[in-house]
Formats: C-alpha cells, sequence, structure tokens
C-alpha cells in the first residue's frame, strides 16, 4: 500500500477543497476542517506504522508512475515521518485553537482553506525527493502563510507583513537560481541521483556545487530564521494570529531545519570538496560546519538576550524561537564538522548520527512547547486584548490550568526533568562534550541561562502575583485551556517515556545519513 | 545526462548569444535588486518580480541555448544534440505560474497597505506612530470586533475592520 | 449601448470583434495542452484577458448584470461568489483528476496506477476530425482552467470595485 505515501497530501488538500465552499456554513465548515485535521493525524499515523513495517524503511512513490530519476518522486522515510508526526499533532492543536481563537468574520474568509493549503505545502516539502518539488511545495507553504500573516494582521502590522512577504518573495527567487543552478551541474533535480552524481564525481566538478550548495542554505536559513536571516521572524510572529504563529514556530520553521538535514546531511555530504583548508577529500560538511556553528552562536545569542528584553509575550516567544532553532543548529553543527572523509560511510553510533538526533528531538520539542506557548499568549490576548506584561499579572491565580500550561511549555524550553525538553538539551550539551569542544558548551551554557532568564521573566511579571485588572475580571475561553492543557500532558508523556521518541530520531538522523540507504531506494525502483 | 552535456557543447559553440543572455541577465539583476531597495512599495514589487523574472530567464539559459524545439517531433527523430533540454522550460512554466500568484498577491497587498496607510512609502509606514499604547500583539487582531461583513473587502480573506483597537507599532522595528 | 464609460466606438467594436477570437484560442490552447503547446493555466489567463477587455471597455455593471446575470456583488455573493465558486469547483476537479487514477488503478486491478498518473483514449472515425484524443490530462488541465479563471476573476472584481 504505497498510496499511503501520498495520503496525508491528498487529506490536507481534500480539506482544503472541501471548506472552500463551505464558507457560508461556518459551523460545519469549522467541524470539516477540524475533521480534516483528524483524518490527516490518523494517515499520518498510519504512514508511520507503515514506513517502520517497511524492511528497509523507505517507501517510494513515484508521481505519475514515472520512474525514479525522471518523475516526481515522493520519498516517506524514518526522517520525514517524524516530521509530519510533529505538523500533525500541532496543526490539530492549531486547529482546534483557531474555531475560538480567530474572529468569526476571519473564519468566513479564506482562513480554512488556506490553513490546510499551508498544511498541504508542508506535508509535500518533507516528502518531496525532488529539489524542485521541494521548491513548489516551500512556494505553496509560503503563498498560504503570506496570506494568513498579512490578511490576518491588524492595519499596524502591515509593514512586518511586508518585510515578511518580500523577503520570502527574494528568499524564494534566490532558491530558483541554486536549483537552476544545481540543475545544470548535476544534471538532475532527484535528491537521490544528485547524491549519487555527487558522490562520483571528482572534486573539481562539485566545486560549482558548494557554491550553490551554498546559496541554497542561505535560503533554508532564511525559512528557519537563523541568525543573520533572522530579522524578519519578529514582527512576523507578532502580526500573525496565535495558531498561525503556532504553526510557523513549531512547524514552517522545522520546513527549513528538514530541508537542512535532508539535503545537506543525505545528498550533499557525499560531495568532495576540492584540496583546500578543510585538506584532502572532505566532505561538503567539513566547510559547512564551521557555518552552522557561526550561525547557531549568533541565533542563540541574539535571540537568548532578544527574548529577555521584550515587554510583550509574543515578541519574547518570537525572539525565543530564535535562540531555540540555535540550539537545533548547534548539534547540526557539531554534526557536520565531524563527518569522516569522503567516501567512507558515517558510523552509527558516532557523533554525526547523535547530533541529528539530538536535533531532532529538540526540533520536536520546540515544535510542542514553542505551539504551546503561543497558544498561550494567543489565548490571553484573545480574552485580554494585549499581552503586554505591563496589563498581564496574576493569570496562576485566576487560570491555573492555562498558567499551568504555560509553566510546563517554558520548562520544557528551558530543559527540567522529566520534561522532553530536559532531554533535548541534555543531547546538545551530550554532542558538544562528546566532540571536546568547549565553544559549544560554552555557548549552550549561555543559551541555557538566557531562556531561564527569559521565562522567569515572563513567569514573575506576566503569570505571578496578584491578577492585574483585567486579568482579574477576564474569563479564557475553554477550549484554549484545554488545547494548551493537552499539549502540555503530551510533552510530560514524551518526557516521561523519552524511549520512543528517541529511537524514532535515532533512526531519523540514521536514514538521514545514510545516503546509500536512500539512492537504492530511491532509484532501486519500487516498480 | 548526455543530452545536458550536448546543450553545454551547443552553449560552447555559440558564444555570442551566451555573452548577451549573461549582459541581460546581469542587467536584469541589477535593475531588480536596485527596485527592491527603493523605499515606494510598488517599487519593490517590481524589483521582486523583475527578480524572478531574470531567474526564469537564468533557467531557460541552464537548458541549453542552441538547438531546436525540444519535443521532438512525429517521423524521424532529431539528434538529441541539436535539441535544446525540455526539462527547464517545464520548471520555468511552474516559476511562471507561481511567480503570477505571487505577483498579485504582492500587488494587492501594496494596494491594503495604501487602502490602510494613505501611503505607500516603507518608511512612512515605519515611523507610525502608537496611538493608544496598547500593544502591537496579535491581539489587535483577534480581539478585533466579530465585525459586520460588510467591513471585509479583500480578495483572498482578511478583516479590514479598521476598527482594531490597537495601533502600537511599539517594538516594531528590530531589525 | 448600455455602456456608462466614455470609450470611443472604436474600442467598443473592436472588443465585439476580438473577445470571440480570445475565446476560441483560449479553447484551443486548452484542448491541445497535454502535448502542445498550451494548457489551462495559460487558456484561463486568456479567458480572463477577454473579461477584461469586456470590463474595461464596457465597464463592470455590463460585465456582470448582461453577461453573467448576477445582481450587485454582497461579500462572498453575487459576482464576487459566482467567481469563488468557480475557482473551488476547478480546485476539486484537478485534485479529483489526480485521485481518479488511484481509483480506477484499485478498480480495474490490473496494477496500481499512482496520484496523477495520466493515460489516453483515442475516438477513431469521427467526421471531419477522423481521430479524437481524449487525454485525462485534459480534466486537470480544465481543473486548472476554472482555477484560474475565478481567482483572477476575484481579483479583477475585488480590486475593480473599489
Amino acid at each position: 500500500m504505497t498510496d499511503l505515501v501520498v495520503a496525508p497530501l491528498l487529506v490536507a488538500l481534500f480539506t482544503a477543497v472541501a471548506t472552500l465552499p463551505l464558507r457560508s456554513a461556518r459551523r460545519v465548515q469549522q467541524a470539516v476542517s477540524v475533521a480534516g485535521g483528524v483524518v490527516y493525524l490518523v494517515a499520518v499515523a498510519a504512514l508511520v506504522r507503515a514506513v517502520k513495517a517497511d524492511g528497509d524503511g523507505y517507501l517510494v512513490y513515484e508521481l505519475s508512475n514515472w520512474d525514479a530519476p525522471f518523475g516526481i518522486t515522493l520519498v516517506a522515510d524514518d526522517l520525514s515521518v517524524l516530521m509530519l508526526g510533529l505538523t500533525a499533532v500541532v496543526s490539530l492543536a492549531a486547529l482546534v485553537f483557531s474555531v475560538r481563537g480567530i474572529p468569526a468574520v476571519g473564519q468566513r474568509l479564506s482562513y480554512h482553506p488556506l490553513y490546510h493549503l499551508m498544511v498541504v505545502g508542508v506535508t509535500g516539502s518533507f516528502l518531496t525527493g525532488d529539489i524542485f518539488n521541494l521548491f513548489v511545495w516551500f512556494e505553496v507553504m509560503l503563498m498560504s502563510s503570506y496570506v494568513l500573516v498579512v490578511f490576518y494582521s491588524g492595519p499596524d502590522e502591515t509593514r512586518a507583513a511586508l518585510h515578511y512577504a518580500f523577503l520570502n518573495l527574494l528568499g524564494s527567487a534566490v532558491m530558483l537560481l541554486s536549483i537552476g543552478g544545481l540543475y545544470a551541474t548535476t544534471g538532475t533535480l532527484n535528491m537521490a541521483d544528485m547524491a549519487e552524481y555527487l558522490a562520483a564525481a571528482p572534486a573539481s566538478q562539485t566545486t560549482p556545487v558548494l557554491g550553490l550548495s551554498a546559496m541554497l542554505f542561505a535560503v533554508f536559513a532564511l525559512k528557519a530564521g537563523i541568525v543573520p536571516f533572522q530579522f524578519w521572524v519578529p514582527d512576523a510572529y507578532r502580526a500573525a494570529p496565535a495558531p498561525v504563529a503556532a504553526m510557523l514556530a513549531g512547524v514552517v520553521k522545522k520546513v527549513g531545519i528538514y530541508a537542512i538535514v535532508r539535503l545537506y546531511f543525505t545528498v550533499f555530504a557525499v560531495a568532495t570538496l576540492p584540496p583546500g583548508p578543510f585538506g584532502d577529500n572532505a566532505t561538503f560538511l567539513a566547510f559547512f560546519g564551521p557555518v552552522f556553528l557561526l550561525m547557531a552562536i549568533g541565533s542563540i545569542v541574539v535571540g537568548g538576550l532578544g527574548a529577555v528584553g521584550r515587554e510583550d509575550l509574543d515578541g519574547l516567544l518570537a525572539y525565543s524561537s530564535i535562540g531555540q532553532v540555535g540550539f537545533i543548529v548547534l548539534p547540526l553543527a557539531v554534526a557536520a564538522s565531524a563527518v569522516p572523509a569522503a567516501g567512507t560511510a558515517i558510523p552509527g553510533d558516532g557523533i554525526v548520527t547523535l547530533g541529528i538526533t539530538a536535533a531532532l528531538v529538540y526540533s520536536v520539542n520546540h515544535g510542542l512547547a514553542k505551539s504551546l506557548l503561543f497558544f498561550v499568549s494567543g489565548a490571553l490576548s484573545r480574552t485580554l486584548g494585549t499581552v503586554r506584561f505591563d496589563a498581564l499579572g496574576g493569570v496562576s491565580e485566576r487560570n491555573p490550568a492555562l498558567a499551568g500550561s504555560f509553566f510546563i511549555g517554558a520548562l520544557a524550553l528551558i530543559g527540567i526533568p522529566p520534561l522532553s525538553g530536559f532531554f533535548g538539551k541534555f543531547l546538545v550539551f551530550d554532542v558538544g562534550a562528546r566532540a571536546g569542544s568547549w565553544v559549544v558548551l560554552g555557548v549552550a551554557l549561555l543559551g541555557a541561562i538566557l531562556t531561564i532568564a527569559y521565562f522567569t521573566l515572563a513567569w514573575a511579571r506576566g503569570f505571578w502575583g496578584p491578577p492585574s485588572d483585567a486579568v482579574a475580571g477576564a474569563h479564557v475561553d475553554r477550549s484554549f485551556v484545554l488545547v494548551a492543557a493537552v499539549l502540555a500532558v503530551a510533552i510530560v508523556v514524551l518526557g516521561v517515556g523519552f524511549g520512543p521518541l528517541y529511537d524514532l530520531s535515532y533512526e531519523a538522523a540514521r536514514s538521514a545519513t545514510e545516503t546509500q540507504g536512500y539512492v537504492d531506494a530511491v532509484l532501486g525502483g519500487s516498480q | 545526462m548526455s543530452a545536458l552535456a550536448a546543450a553545454l557543447a551547443l552553449q560552447q559553440s555559440e558564444p555570442n548569444t551566451q555573452f548577451v543572455l549573461a549582459v541581460v541577465l546581469g542587467l536584469l539583476f541589477a535593475i531588480g535588486t536596485f527596485l527592491v531597495l527603493r523605499r515606494d512599495v510598488v517599487r519593490v514589487v517590481w524589483g521582486i518580480t523583475i527578480i524572478s523574472q531574470a531567474t526564469n530567464m537564468y533557467l531557460v539559459t541552464m537548458g541549453g541555448l542552441a538547438g531546436s524545439v525540444p519535443i521532438l517531433g512525429h517521423g524521424e527523430a532529431a539528434d538529441p544534440a541539436t535539441v535544446a533540454n525540455p526539462l527547464v522550460q517545464a520548471l520555468v512554466l511552474t516559476a511562471i505560474v507561481i511567480g503570477f500568484g505571487t505577483t498579485a498577491f504582492a500587488l494587492v497587498l501594496t494596494y491594503r497597505v495604501y487602502e490602510e496607510h494613505g501611503t505607500i512609502d516603507l518608511a512612512e509606514l515605519g515611523e507610525n506612530p502608537p496611538e493608544t499604547g496598547v500593544s502591537a500583539n496579535t491581539g489587535s487582531t483577534m480581539d478585533g470586533p466579530e465585525a459586520d461583513p460588510e467591513a471585509v473587502t479583500t480578495a483572498d480573506g482578511g478583516s479590514q475592520s479598521g476598527t482594531d483597537s490597537s495601533a502600537g507599532t511599539a517594538g516594531v522595528g528590530d531589525d | 449601448m448600455s455602456s456608462e464609460t466614455d470609450t470611443t466606438v472604436i474600442a467598443r467594436t473592436v472588443v465585439r470583434v476580438v473577445v470571440p477570437i480570445i475565446l476560441l484560442t483560449a479553447v484551443a490552447l486548452l484542448l491541445q495542452g497535454h502535448n502542445l503547446p498550451g494548457g489551462g493555466f495559460i487558456a484561463g489567463v486568456l479567458t480572463v484577458t477577454a473579461f477584461a477587455l469586456v470590463y474595461i471597455v464596457f465597464g463592470r455593471e455590463f460585465l456582470q448584470r448582461s453577461l453573467l446575470h448576477v445582481e450587485e456583488d454582497g461579500f462572498l455573493g453575487g459576482a464576487i461568489g459566482e467567481y469563488g465558486r468557480t475557482f473551488t469547483f476547478g480546485l476539486a476537479l484537478a485534485a479529483s483528476a489526480g485521485v481518479g487514477s488511484i481509483v480506477l488503478g484499485e478498480l480495474l486491478d490490473d496494477g496500481q496506477f499512482e496520484f496523477l498518473t495520466q493515460g489516453v483514449v483515442f475516438v477513431y472515425h469521427v467526421p471531419v476530425y477522423h481521430e479524437i484524443e481524449i487525454p485525462t490530462a485534459l480534466f486537470f488541465d480544465l481543473g486548472v482552467y476554472f482555477v484560474v479563471v475565478g481567482a483572477l476573476l476575484t481579483i479583477l472584481a475585488v480590486v475593480g470595485r473599489e
């Protein structure tokens, strides 16, 4: 049943189509939309099972029945399904939140169809095995998110929305440029085929690919909001309504991370650098390792310091997600630097795999926790009309469940055991220690301290103490509390029973580094 | 792959087209970049459009410049060496459609900016003073009145109720 | 002439001649799009060009009242609602055209067809044309056509109304 590969994509697509004509029947539209989210979750779960049950762990689906290097191929492996699982959970939570969290008139316009189209784009990006197709899915995802950010924000945030849209439009042009260059150099768009070509090509032929892949990396970094491409993040997240901000921070950012892991650790990892400062026979990752490291350090510092100085909860969360993405890139940097010389297989128990595992665990944790925090912030702003700290205060007394959820989400990002965030942070430190890199350890420590600082500030100013006037009279909608509480429970459960998440992430990391397995699965032909 | 090699070989045989296209591409990118850096939003949109069109052109040149039309006709098969690479043309078609959508969106967005702020100057947009001192957060929309549908005008959604309570840009402009 | 705009006779006459030609070209492009230059997107754009010409020369009222027979446009109703439905129908058609192959593959049970797999049926002994080629890609193209027409007309109507 390889049709399962395309199932999540189709579910989201048809939900988008089904919610379009229902715009005049609000209740029905909401019901169909949420039902679509549930079916999406079920489809993803079925796909996860199918991938786990499959012998080599790769489900290859050739769209239109064109054979692999020529047609567009969808590939579901451990890495893809891990990210899809995160998407399914966060998007369903955000949908339930949207029912009450988006003003009725906004929903009556095209909110639900656009939302599901965004999920289509995300799903396609995670599944595709074709680099141009990746661009198309990025565009689908971004087009919907532009509209969601721009048209559902107030007039005063138009400038932020403009920045978001224009920067990403430029990013898309650059992405297309690099893809065109890659096609001209390698003669293929299929990721597996490209990996095969790069593995065999001598250094002299891969040199242009290095530049193109660096350009492509800048685009992914822009989408993921990594320093120095982070400047659109705070404004856009503040401008977007809470469920959309949760999706952007929790899932859309991870698409950038996924693309980095997939393309750089699976495809470009096998290419040989020309002899130079990185020694003979070094892979591309030897070049990207220091780049990742610098950007991760920048993200952690900028995000952390920026978050400490915020006066409102939304801004704090937005800066915090810049810093947290730094924590995801940091182990990737260590992993990239540790990749052995070209032609040698990456060991399953080495620093490379561990680093990617750490990044993935952290991604899942951040996806859940950050969306939870955005939901809390959205619930407050929907109820109170503001999330400035000087208007908040005493939420924990007025609504313990909501405040408790925030507390758990914040603790998860800080990394307190037994929450899932602890293991994420622990793995990052573990990777740094094994690599013997004091820089990594120092930066991670600094980032951890900053995280503690800004969440302590948020908690003390927004949630503790006597209720402010606004908070005392507020009544938070139950569905908001429910969504936040469910995610909080999920974070606790994932942390207490950490084994399965680690196994999933580890296998995903394995599958990201096993270029040969990927190439064989795709080009070997499922037909 | 062999078609590509052939296409590359052909490119080398036609240095003039190659040169002209390279110059044109460079010019287009230069114009686009110049426009993107302007303060006028409409100019920025034009700049982005020109850059994406230049990208499309660049993609086409990647498929080989000389040679006959890509799709082989009926009957006697043409020598692959004389045929341009068809794949990039398919890519460009896709990219054109996407670019078309984004351009339409960007123009609608510009129109909305003009409608809401009465200006399309990016710098003037930035210095909009906060009116009520409430924050620039999602609250402003979330909290927007469950307004009458008549207040809504844009194509692809979005409340333009304009009565949104808070108008602060506090904290905006961190970049 | 129910025109409220101050366009010249020349413009009106030219549009009357040109619009049918544009529409015909659009249909031709739509039908040959599966293996010759053309396709749903460009056919849709051409169709909208025809509409835009009518719109510019004869005015929006004429386009919506006399041609499309819809009354004053409210929110999500009237002409814009009509365009929205065109868009929705197109999207549904295009998406179903892809799934059709999966369903057919299951039904015919002769091997599996992937999502979006296309096929073609030839109809022979047709008068005048002799043979007609009916590709499944036509349904997809038709869907794209409606999507493009619906979306562009919506933009035209909304921006034009301001």
